[in-house]
Formats: structure tokens, C-alpha cells, sequence
């Protein structure tokens, strides 16, 4: 009682400060901050967005993103409850109509994301969550037709379900199908039917558009059209794309056609140098993003502009002063709307952040190639071979850039960037002839090599074996992957190591990396 | 030997009559090429021996040594020359100096090599040599000696302490040494997880 007494003496504002201490370091509950604030950044500001990303490998057409200003006016997306969607002989009886009499459910409430988990949860939903329901690659009409599974060998789960989209509905009856997500290009269905998010996606993007293409009958000028928004470039030195569009229709789906599963000409790349789906496990610690490292990643912030920029975003970039959509400066900063997948609307700075946590998370799966003496032999011959100065443990890569050939370095970049001054002659294209081309290519990480392929940047090679078979460098060579639509053969060159071992030691490297 | 020379040096006494016997003449001849050969011999012995500096292209390479990811790996630099001027009574006196072209290096890996000849080690096209100036010596026992060198590696000049062996033969001196550099003490690469600090460096001329 006593002690009662004198505690209710004690002014308020003593109590107010002993709890100064937890509001500084977090209530803790079983190891999770559940109480803490956070102060997400505000990441598109023009001085953070004017060198964050590295140069064109010509700089006088370096990107020029959108201002502060337009990017803040943008309105922020809500995010609809999805639903999967299913091959059209998989799917559950009545799924169809049950879909058309469900009612919009916002599923994500910024204000409730507390602890760590929480963020994560929600960077999980909006990682599968598709930004795009104006049918930016694929419709309904697509994915209701069993002939788009056939024409695009679709990688399915063993319930039937194509995981790379999903229907979004935003009223009742309101029912469309969404693209665009990350998921779409970073989830991978293993061999055993389940799902790999963050992976190097398998998602067959490029053959999916080509069936569109052809089954909604697009006309040559509209398919010139939305492929020049895609990889539009006249810029670059010889505008291979341009060529690409004057060569006609039935070449340009050939082209889309030859991208293989694992590869994705995104906006800005390439489908005549498309760019391996990049796997994002592991991805909080590499510090460039982007096969050619366009995008620095210097913190959490720089994450969460790449995700914004990348959802589509870069197609209102200015390159010198064109604009693969077509527009003006004028235009663009006209106060009208831009009605182009992904270009109207924006994230919110929290459902950025939560998307970078969530890729920050990614943990890849357990791996089944266990180490063995073949391995450990393995192990010794990639220190001997000096895989190590690029591959460099514990993350198998230095984090560095290499110039392609044919670029020279700019004595600033010494500074700015990190360099790895030396080119290993892989296919310059992708680097020196698109948008996104800054003149080098990232080392990439070797870890989890057994659950990834096709390699190299422009997914050329089926399997590593192939990397180490000296064919390769022959120009009668039937690449593994992708190869260009209008050539039969066609040299991988560059990288070129590991090609005078032994039968067995080359199967020990091999079986090494494979445990990574 | 040849002794052509001789009979112009003789010529004169000739001409002068002094030199008319044969026998005399050949006499003196003997007697002159017997003393030439010694001065000749000498004088080698001098250039060998003496503060006289001497220039070598050795025959051996600059030999190194550096862990990387736990496999020892060997590497080369084959272009270097040294200028010895030593003399074991006279360590004062004495001074080595040698300079090595980076270009030269050779580690086994083509691509490394050229790594290595890069801005972020050599910078060959900045700093086209590696120079190595001797400061002082001491004796460390029998034909040993410790030198104090200025050793420099791209614009980085730094003092090492090099131990090495004078071995002496009839035909030629060898000098024999090795020590260890930090290699970012030199700016050469970066702090790595894999690769040593470390690299030993073994040389022989």
C-alpha cells in the first residue's frame, strides 16, 4: 500500500520518460521489433535520380527520368485481392463465374505494417501483385485458350496453375487479368512443379507475346508500334532495332519467338540481345542491378527506385530527346495523363519499402548438390583456374563491372563506380546497343547455379556444360538457348575458361558450382 | 688471345731500331703478352670486383608468390635489369638498383595478367616501372647482407629490408634474396577476403 502510495506521487511525465527508452530501441517480442518507427524515404527527388543510374554507353543519351514533381502527382496504386489463374482444362468447376461474384478487397493497409514481418508479408503480396490489368503482354482472351499453353510450352504448377499472372478483381463482375508483376519474370516453376520466387524466372514472356500477337491478328504498323516502345533505340550505333522493325511482321514475331524460357526482353533490353532473367535471390548484396549494373545499389532507397523506375516507369525516359512512346517534353509534362501500362500510376513509398524488404528476404532453397570429394577437387580447380578474382567468395562475385568490348572506360568512372578493368569478350550487344546499355556488364553471382539457367547474359547457353565446350567459339554453332532469329548458328564467344581442363576436372568444376 | 695489337705498340721501338734481334723481339713479345694477360685479367677481375657498376639482365625472372582463395599461386615478372655496384669491404660505397616492366608479369591466366597490368594494380600505361634503390647494407654472416631498399610500385615508394646471399664463383657473383610486401602498402588491388595481403617476392641474379 505504502508503495502504492508513493507511486501514485510520481508526476506523469516521469512516466512519460522511463518509456523514452523503449520508444528509442523498440518494444522486442521474441527477437521481432513489433513497435518501432519508421521513416521511409523519399526516393524519387531529381537530385537523388540524377546519377543514380549509370550513363548510356553513349552519354549523350543517358536516361532523363521523369521530375520529382510529375512523379509525386502520379496517383498510388491500390492493391485488389488476386486470384490465381488456372490452365483453362485445370480449372476448378465454376471458378470462372464464382471469380465474377466476388467483391473488390483491398489487401494491403499501410498503416498496419508494424514489425519486420508485417513488411515482409506485404512485400510478398505486392511482389505477385500485377500493375498492369490493360493487357500490357497478355489478356483474358490468352489465358482462357489452351493453344497459348501449347504454342508457349507454359511451365505450370502440378495444380494447374500458370503462376506468372494473376486476375485481379476491382468490382464485382470487374474481373481482368494482371501483368506486369515481379512475380512474372522471378518466380521459377522447378522441375517438381513448385515455385521459386526470386528466382531466375521461367516465365516464356517473349513467346507469350508473340502468340498474342498473332491470335489477336495485330497489324504489322501496331506491332512496328508497340515493339519500337519496347526496345526503340535509333541512337545506338547501327539501330539494330529499327532494322528489326523495317524487316517486317512475320520477322519481328520471329524475333519474340526466339527468346527462350529464363530470358525476357523487358522494356528498354532487347529481344535481338534479351537479357537472362536476373535472379533475385541474394540480390541485397549486389551493388549494381540490371545485367549492364544501370542501376546503382548503394542502400535500401536505391532498391526501391530501381523497383519504381522498372515497373514500367522508363518508358516516359528521354534519351537525348527521344521518347520510345512518342511523346514530347511538352507532352509529358502537359498535366494529361500518359495511358501506357505502368506509366500511370505509382507505388507508394511504403509499398516500396516493402517490396525491397521482401526482395531483401529472399533466401534461396536448400540445396541438394551436396559437397564430395569430386566437389572439394572442383573447389581446388576454380581457386587454380582464378575464378576466384571475379567469382570471389563468399558472394561469387566482386560486385564489379566490366567493360564490353568495344567500350572505353571514362577516366570518372575509375572514381564513381567499380571497375573491373578488363573485358571477358562476351556479346557486346546488349550493353552498347539499348537503352539500358551503359557499356558493361555486371560479374555476375554464382550462387545458386543449380537452380538457374540458361547462362551468360544473353541466356545463349542451355547448360554449364555447354560454357566450358570449346564448339562454342565456332561460328557453326547451334547456341543451347537463345539463339537470333535469323541466324542458324551463330558463335558464343567470350568467357573463355575453363576450356582446356580434362573430362574430369572440368566434371569437378562443374559439380562444384552446382553446390553453390 | 689475340695480339695484333701488339705490334703496333711494338711498331714504334721497331722503327726506332731498338728492337733489331728477332729472338730479342720474341723474347719481349712473351714477356709483353704474359703481362698483358695478366693486366687483362686484372682488370676483369677489377670490373667484377670492385665499385665498378655493373649492369645485368638476369637470366631468372622476379619470382612471386601470393595466396588466393587458399591455392598458392606463382607468378612472373621476366623483364628487369640491375645495376650492382657492391663491394662487401665497402658496404658504404656499394648500391644496387634495379628496374622491372610490369607489362612482363605473367601469373599463368592471360585475363589475370591483364587485371594485374590495370589501373587497380600496376597501372603499366601510368607507371611503366617498378624501381628498387639500395639505401644501405649491413653484413647478416658469412657472404649475407641485409639491405635497406627504397622500393617503388606506382607512385608509392616505401623502404623494404631485403636479406640476401652474395655467392662468389670463378665465372660470376650470384646475389640471391627474398622478402614480403604488404601489396596494399602499394596501392596494388584492394582489401579482398581471398587474395593475401601478402606476396613474396624472390629474386636471383
Amino acid at each position: 500500500m505504502k508503495i502504492k502510495k508513493q507511486l501514485s506521487r510520481i508526476p506523469m511525465w516521469l512516466y512519460g520518460c522511463m518509456l523514452l527508452p523503449l520508444l528509442a530501441f523498440g518494444l522486442m517480442h521474441q527477437g521481432n521489433v513489433i513497435f518501432k518507427v519508421i521513416e521511409i524515404p523519399r526516393i524519387w527527388t531529381d537530385e537523388a535520380m540524377k546519377d543514380w543510374e549509370l550513363p548510356n554507353s553513349n552519354p549523350d543519351f543517358s536516361a532523363q527520368p521523369v521530375s520529382e514533381e510529375f512523379y509525386y502527382n502520379l496517383p498510388e496504386r491500390v492493391i485488389f485481392k488476386t486470384y490465381p489463374v488456372y490452365h483453362p482444362e485445370h480449372e476448378p468447376e465454376g471458378y470462372w463465374e464464382w471469380l465474377h461474384e466476388q467483391e473488390a478487397e483491398v489487401v494491403l493497409d499501410e498503416s498496419k505494417l508494424l514489425t519486420e514481418e508485417d513488411w515482409i508479408r506485404a512485400g510478398e503480396l505486392l511482389f505477385d501483385y500485377p500493375i498492369d490489368t490493360l493487357g500490357a503482354i497478355i489478356n483474358t482472351q490468352h489465358v482462357r485458350n489452351p493453344d497459348f499453353y501449347k504454342a508457349t510450352n507454359m511451365p505450370l504448377t502440378p495444380e494447374g496453375v500458370m503462376p506468372f499472372a494473376q486476375w485481379v478483381v476491382s468490382g464485382k463482375g470487374k474481373v481482368y487479368l494482371g501483368n506486369l508483376s515481379c512475380a512474372m519474370c522471378h518466380t521459377r516453376v522447378m522441375e517438381d512443379g513448385s515455385l521459386l520466387k526470386g528466382a531466375q524466372g521461367n516465365w516464356p514472356g517473349d513467346k507469350a507475346f508473340a502468340f498474342a500477337l498473332e491470335s489477336d491478328g495485330a497489324s504489322e504498323r501496331g506491332i512496328q508500334g508497340v515493339t519500337n516502345a519496347l526496345f526503340g533505340s535509333p541512337f545506338v550505333e547501327g539501330d539494330p532495332h529499327g532494322q528489326l522493325l523495317s524487316s517486317g511482321k512475320d520477322a519481328i514475331i520471329e524475333a519474340y519467338k526466339a527468346v527462350p524460357e529464363g530470358a525476357f526482353g523487358r522494356q528498354g533490353t532487347s529481344i535481338l540481345y534479351p537479357p537472362q532473367a536476373p535472379n533475385l535471390i541474394g540480390v541485397k548484396d549486389r551493388k549494381y542491378l540490371d545485367h549492364g549494373g544501370l542501376g546503382q545499389h548503394r542502400n535500401i532507397e536505391d532498391m526501391m527506385r530501381y523497383i519504381a523506375m522498372n515497373q514500367a516507369l522508363d518508358f516516359l525516359n528521354f534519351y537525348g530527346d527521344y521518347n520510345s512512346l512518342g511523346l514530347t517534353k511538352e507532352r509529358l509534362y502537359s498535366g494529361q495523363p500518359i495511358f501506357f501500362p505502368g506509366t500511370h500510376d505509382r507505388h507508394s513509398e511504403a509499398q516500396l519499402y516493402a517490396l525491397a524488404k521482401y526482395v531483401y528476404f529472399l533466401t534461396p532453397p536448400e540445396n541438394p548438390n551436396k559437397s564430395s570429394e569430386l566437389s572439394e577437387k572442383g573447389r581446388i580447380i576454380f581457386a587454380e583456374q582464378g575464378c576466384v578474382t571475379c567469382h570471389t567468395p563468399p558472394l561469387f562475385t566482386n560486385n564489379k563491372l566490366t567493360p564490353a568490348d568495344g567500350f572505353e572506360v571514362p577516366d570518372e568512372h575509375y572514381d564513381k563506380y567499380d571497375i573491373f578493368d578488363i573485358s571477358v569478350g562476351t556479346d557486346p550487344g546488349y550493353t552498347m546497343k539499348t537503352r539500358r546499355g551503359t557499356g558493361y556488364y555486371k560479374v555476375p553471382s554464382l550462387l545458386g547455379l543449380w537452380y538457374r539457367g540458361p547462362f551468360l547474359h544473353d541466356a545463349s547457353l542451355a547448360k554449364l556444360e555447354d560454357l566450358f565446350d570449346s564448339d562454342r567459339l565456332r561460328d557453326d554453332y547451334v547456341p543451347t538457348a537463345f539463339k537470333p532469329h535469323d541466324v542458324k548458328t551463330k558463335a558464343v564467344k567470350g568467357h573463355e575458361f575453363g576450356m582446356e581442363l580434362n573430362d574430369m576436372d572440368r566434371k569437378a568444376l562443374i559439380t562444384y558450382l552446382l553446390t553453390l | 688471345m689475340d695480339t695484333g695489337y701488339l705490334d703496333i705498340v711494338l711498331d714504334p721501338l721497331r722503327s726506332l731500331r731498338i728492337l733489331r734481334c728477332d729472338r730479342c723481339v720474341n723474347s719481349i713479345l712473351e714477356k709483353k703478352k704474359i703481362q698483358l694477360t695478366l693486366s687483362l685479367l686484372l682488370v676483369i677481375l677489377f670490373i667484377s670486383f670492385s665499385l665498378v657498376a655493373q649492369t645485368i639482365k638476369p637470366e631468372n625472372p622476379i619470382q612471386f608468390k601470393i595466396k588466393n582463395a587458399g591455392i598458392t599461386v606463382d607468378g612472373t615478372i621476366s623483364d628487369w635489369m640491375v645495376e650492382v655496384d657492391f663491394d662487401p669491404k665497402k658496404l658504404a660505397q656499394s648500391s644496387i638498383q634495379g628496374t622491372a616492366n610490369p607489362v612482363s608479369i605473367e601469373t599463368g591466366i592471360k585475363l589475370r595478367d591483364r587485371h594485374l597490368q590495370g589501373r587497380e594494380y600496376f597501372d603499366v600505361k601510368k607507371y611503366p616501372e617498378i624501381r628498387l634503390q639500395s639505401k644501405s647494407f649491413k653484413t647478416n654472416g658469412k657472404n649475407t647482407f641485409i639491405g635497406i631498399f627504397e622500393l617503388q610500385i606506382r607512385a608509392v615508394k616505401k623502404e623494404v629490408e631485403i636479406p640476401f646471399s652474395v655467392a662468389n664463383s670463378e665465372k660470376q657473383r650470384k646475389f640471391k634474396g627474398e622478402f614480403v610486401i604488404d601489396r596494399l602498402d602499394f596501392g596494388l588491388g584492394e582489401k579482398s577476403l581471398v587474395l593475401s595481403d601478402e606476396v613474396r617476392v624472390y629474386l636471383e641474379f
